[in-house]
């Protein structure tokens, strides 16, 4: 599976940080992006929906531009699978956190951690990705011989379809794709309950 | 379920529309204490435009079958349509609807949420309450047995899970119980109001606990009367001496109060009293009419013997400044909180941080009385949790107004005590005058007295030199004891200034530890390796770089454990300049702000190091809060050479300085950026500094107009 970091941070000091070399290492250099204005990450990420993204986002940025409140914000008007990771030096009791809970943020990364306690943060955002439903289906399209575009899911307005369509839809974080995990969701647990259906087989 | 016809009238009984969750979070959760119920039940009987309230304490120590407590109000009581659909229901309080209470009295409700019903629960478990409208002829009684609740609670509570056996017996939810009603006898005229009869009371009421029940009442009216258009009276009722049948009157505070202003307002001139201290007076004057309207203002201030004096007197806490609207408290609203620090400062008396140093006052030396009129102060508007105001000009400018009206006795307590201090001293001089001159008497004497009194007058004059020594050194001591409480002030001064800087220099090593930390961490995970020769040289000159940096700021930060009193050559250029492009620069990074520094660099002044960085950290820190809302921020420091004298100009393109504040900016505790974590400290410190140099700062017009704001600054040359 290919994940991609991005970093928002204004201060350019930070993109020769042993962190940004580290998470080259561990995901090569194509695919750390560091990125000082807000407003470029915020298209980035819009570009790149598609895409397994991990974010790590700086709280304070420079008056006049989007601070890390809002630009989650945005985020999370885009999208609910993309782990974002703060990163910042503020005081951490001094931060309003509520909306960071709201929004849902993945952890909170002091500036003073070293990599032996952030890089385990990056590998459960990782982890995260793989139990996601999205790369549940990606998997199974992967591995699944059969038509990937043939329709499988039809709705009730008469539209069709297919593996692939879901999976950009559910990336895309369209009506679609969250009415399907929805319904999947339901649909499980039901299944679960009813004793129709071991997942572990 | 919604429809309101389930409130149906069922023979003599009705129906309370609301269930457990509602009945356990309004009533336990907003009334915690006897007094507060108390507090809620008074008033409704306020909201209700009753003139008296009667509270009746029966046989409560020890409680037994005769316990009870009667509340007898003579207010516009109920219709039976009001107790149908208004007392038996909750969450559609017609507090919430009306914001007053009806005519001709108009009062602001102060009931909040209509929970006061619920107090009576605190109390007692069992309610009759009786209620009659002038216009109607029988008394309506509703009957309330709150015990019945409680075993039902405890039922619901109990319910199980599964609901398969034995469960089709109906269970009663809290919207099926019944309270029984009934009328009084027709044709009866007389009287009007609600009288509310709690028995099965909770707790005994000792006679303390009644007194105190009486001083806290006596909160809710303002003592200043007349300003009432309509009065309002509480009677208690006991079997206690003193309290057989008592009217509670506001407590009388002017006399102990050490200080007492009372101000007024003309309606005819449209113009206000406000105090100011002038030529060592207090004095009242008249102003124009503020934005917030006319108000009378009786403000009190107690020193310490007279704070003893008064919590003996009346045995409760002197507590701050109360808004009264109409004569009847507004806010802080009739919470019995009885734990000071837990109380609402709505004013922002004691945001002024530290105001225990400096001979600062605070809300427990302060007693005050805002009246408000409806009439004159429309545009003051009770937020509605009565907590507070709503945050318009009008709250603003009477907010900036109270505390300006403290600050003048700040002013007048410091004169005093400065006064006072003059005294002793020039006391204590002439002490040693008289003192030497009693000794000239005294050996003016021996040269003529007879030879027998020679040894008497010697044991005077050797006992005068004593005196005159203890005199001397009282004298010595005195002016040590000044000294120590100037450096002591000093030292507060220091701590002011650590804390601002405490708070940037850990922010500046958050990163310089992070960048550090990991900078070694990935160097001792991967060296050796070729391929990552380049990163590891980055490695060593960055941790050589973020050290310097930190390096910087520790030096810094020593100056604070250094003593004051050094003095050495400093450059002067180099002093601001090291603030501007190291201390500063991440602050000004972040903020966008650019610095420029025009000055001569071999300029030397000689003083001490501390003070002089003190002067222009704050300066610093003072425009970065006034430039918070700038794009383009510049800061910046020029300065010529004029008779000897350097003439510094600072400026910064920020928000400014009021015409009005310009001669207010430097007094202590003045500030406009208490959010920022301004505590008005800043400015007067720097003045002190530059007034013991002998320098001198003003504010000037501004080098950035129109916005910005300009401070001149001249040094004199010491050598």
């Amino acid at each position: 599976m290919k994940v991609q970091v991005l970093i928002i941070e204004d201060n350019l000091k930070y993109k020769n940080d042993t962190l940004v070399w580290a998470l080259e290492d561990k995901f090569d250099a194509d695919n750390v992006v560091f990125e000082p204005d807000p407003k470029e990450a915020l298209d980035y990420i819009k570009t790149n929906l598609d895409k397994n993204i991990i974010v790590f986002l700086d709280i304070q940025f420079p008056k006049g531009e989007l601070d890390g409140h809002e630009i989650l914000a945005e985020i999370r008007k885009m999208s609910e699978l993309i782990p974002v990771i703060l990163w910042s030096g503020v005081n951490e009791n001094q931060e309003k956190f509520s909306d960071f809970i709201n929004h849902n943020a993945f952890r909170f990364v002091s500036k003073t951690a070293t990599l032996a306690e952030i890089m385990p943060i990056v590998d459960d955002a990782v982890s995260f990705f793989e139990n996601n439903l999205d790369n549940t289906i990606e998997d199974w399209i992967i591995q699944k011989d059969g038509d990937k575009d043939k329709p499988v899911y039809f709705t009730g307005d008469g539209h069709s379809y297919s593996l692939n369509d879901i999976l950009n839809h559910i990336r895309q974080q369209t009506d679609v794709g969250k009415s399907f995990s929805k319904k999947l969701n339901q649909l499980t647990i039901d299944l679960l309950l009813r004793n129709k259906k071991r997942l572990n087989d | 379920m919604s429809k309101q016809s389930k409130k149906k009238v069922q023979e003599n009984f009705l129906n309370f529309n609301f269930d457990i969750s509602a009945y356990r979070l309004l009533g336990r959760e907003l009334i915690t204490d006897r007094i507060t119920a108390l507090f809620e039940i008074v008033k409704n009987s306020y909201d209700a435009n009753a003139n008296l309230v009667e509270i009746e304490f029966i046989s409560l120590n020890p409680l037994n079958d005769t316990s009870k407590i009667i509340i007898k109000d003579d207010g516009i009581g109920m219709y039976f349509e009001d107790l149908r659909d208004r007392w038996m229901v909750i969450g559609t309080s017609s507090k919430r609807r009306n914001r007053t209470s009806p005519e001709p009295y108009l009062r602001k409700v102060t009931g909040k949420k209509g929970i006061g019903r619920f107090a009576v629960d605190l109390l007692g478990s069992k309610l009759t309450l009786s209620t009659k409208r002038k216009d109607e002829n029988r008394w309506i009684y509703l009957e309330t047995d709150w015990t019945k609740y409680n075993e039902l609670e405890e039922q619901q509570l109990s319910l199980p899970l599964g609901m398969e056996e034995g469960a089709n017996k109906k269970k009663d939810f809290f919207t099926d119980i019944k309270n029984r009603y009934w009328f009084g006898k027709n044709d009866d005229k007389a009287g009007h109001g609600t009288i509310l009869e709690i028995e099965d009371i909770n707790d005994p009421w000792t006679e303390d606990d009644i007194k105190r029940a009486c001083k806290e009442l006596a909160r809710l009216v303002s003592p200043n009367k007349g300003i009432q258009k309509y009065p309002f009276n509480i009677r208690i009722k006991s079997e206690y001496e003193g309290m057989k049948d008592l009217e509670i009157k506001p407590l009388s505070y002017i006399e102990f109060a050490t200080i007492s202003i009372e101000l007024k307002s003309s309606k005819e001139k449209e113009t206000q009293e406000i105090a100011v201290f002038e030529n060592g007076k207090l004095l009242k004057k008249d102003t124009v009419k503020q934005s917030f309207g006319l108000i009378d203002f009786y403000l009190y201030y107690f020193d310490q013997p007279a704070k003893r004096k008064f919590k003996e007197k009346f045995n409760i806490d002197i507590d701050g400044i109360k808004i009264y609207r109409d004569g009847i408290i507004t806010t802080p609203f009739a919470e019995t909180e009885a734990d000071q620090n837990k109380q609402k400062d709505i004013l922002g008396i004691d945001k002024r941080r530290y105001s225990g140093f400096f001979d600062k006052i605070n809300s427990r030396d302060l007693l005050g009385f805002v009246e408000l009129t409806d009439e004159n102060n429309a545009g003051l508007i009770e937020a509605t949790n009565r907590q507070d105001f709503l945050d318009n000009k009008e709250w603003r400018s009477l907010k900036d107004f109270i505390i300006d009206q403290i600050h003048q006795i700040e002013k007048c307590l410091k004169n005093n005590k400065e006064q006072i201090r003059k005294n002793t001293k020039s006391n204590l001089n002439r002490a040693t005058a008289d003192l030497s001159g009693i000794k000239t008497l005294v050996k003016e004497v021996k040269e003529t007295a007879p030879k027998e009194l020679h040894e008497k007058l010697q044991l005077i004059d050797s006992s005068l030199s004593k005196l005159q020594g203890t005199v001397n050194k009282s004298i010595v001591d005195y002016t040590k004891l000044e000294e120590e409480s100037k450096q002591k002030e000093s030292l507060y001064f220091s701590l002011v200034s650590l804390q601002t800087y405490a708070a940037m220099f850990s922010h500046m090593t958050k990163h310089t530890i992070g960048h550090v930390l990991r900078d070694a961490e990935y160097f001792s995970s991967r060296f050796p390796n070729e391929k990552l020769e380049g990163r590891f040289k980055v490695i060593s000159s960055r941790i050589y770089d973020e050290f310097l940096t930190l390096r910087k700021g520790v030096d810094f930060m020593l100056k604070y454990a250094q003593t004051d009193n050094e003095f050495e050559d400093i450059n002067i250029h180099d002093l601001i300049n090291n603030l501007f492009i190291s201390i500063y620069k991440p602050t000004f990074d972040l903020n966008h702000i650019k610095s420029e520094l025009i000055l001569d660099d071999k300029l030397i002044l000689h003083y001490n190091k501390k003070a002089l960085e003190d002067i222009f950290d704050n300066l610093i820190s003072n425009s970065i809060k006034a430039l918070k809302t700038v794009k383009e921020g510049i800061i910046k420091c020029s300065g010529v050479i004029e008779n000897k004298k350097l003439i510094l100009k600072f400026s910064d393109n920020g928000l400014g300085i009021h015409s009005d504040d310009r001669f207010r900016i430097f007094e202590i505790f003045f500030t406009k950026t208490a959010e920022d974590g301004g505590a008005g400290i800043g400015l007067y410190m720097v003045k002190n500094r530059i007034e013991a140099m002998q320098g001198t700062i003003e504010v000037t017009d501004s080098e950035f107009k129109p916005n910005g704001a300009t401070f001149k600054i001249v040094l004199p040359f010491k050598k």
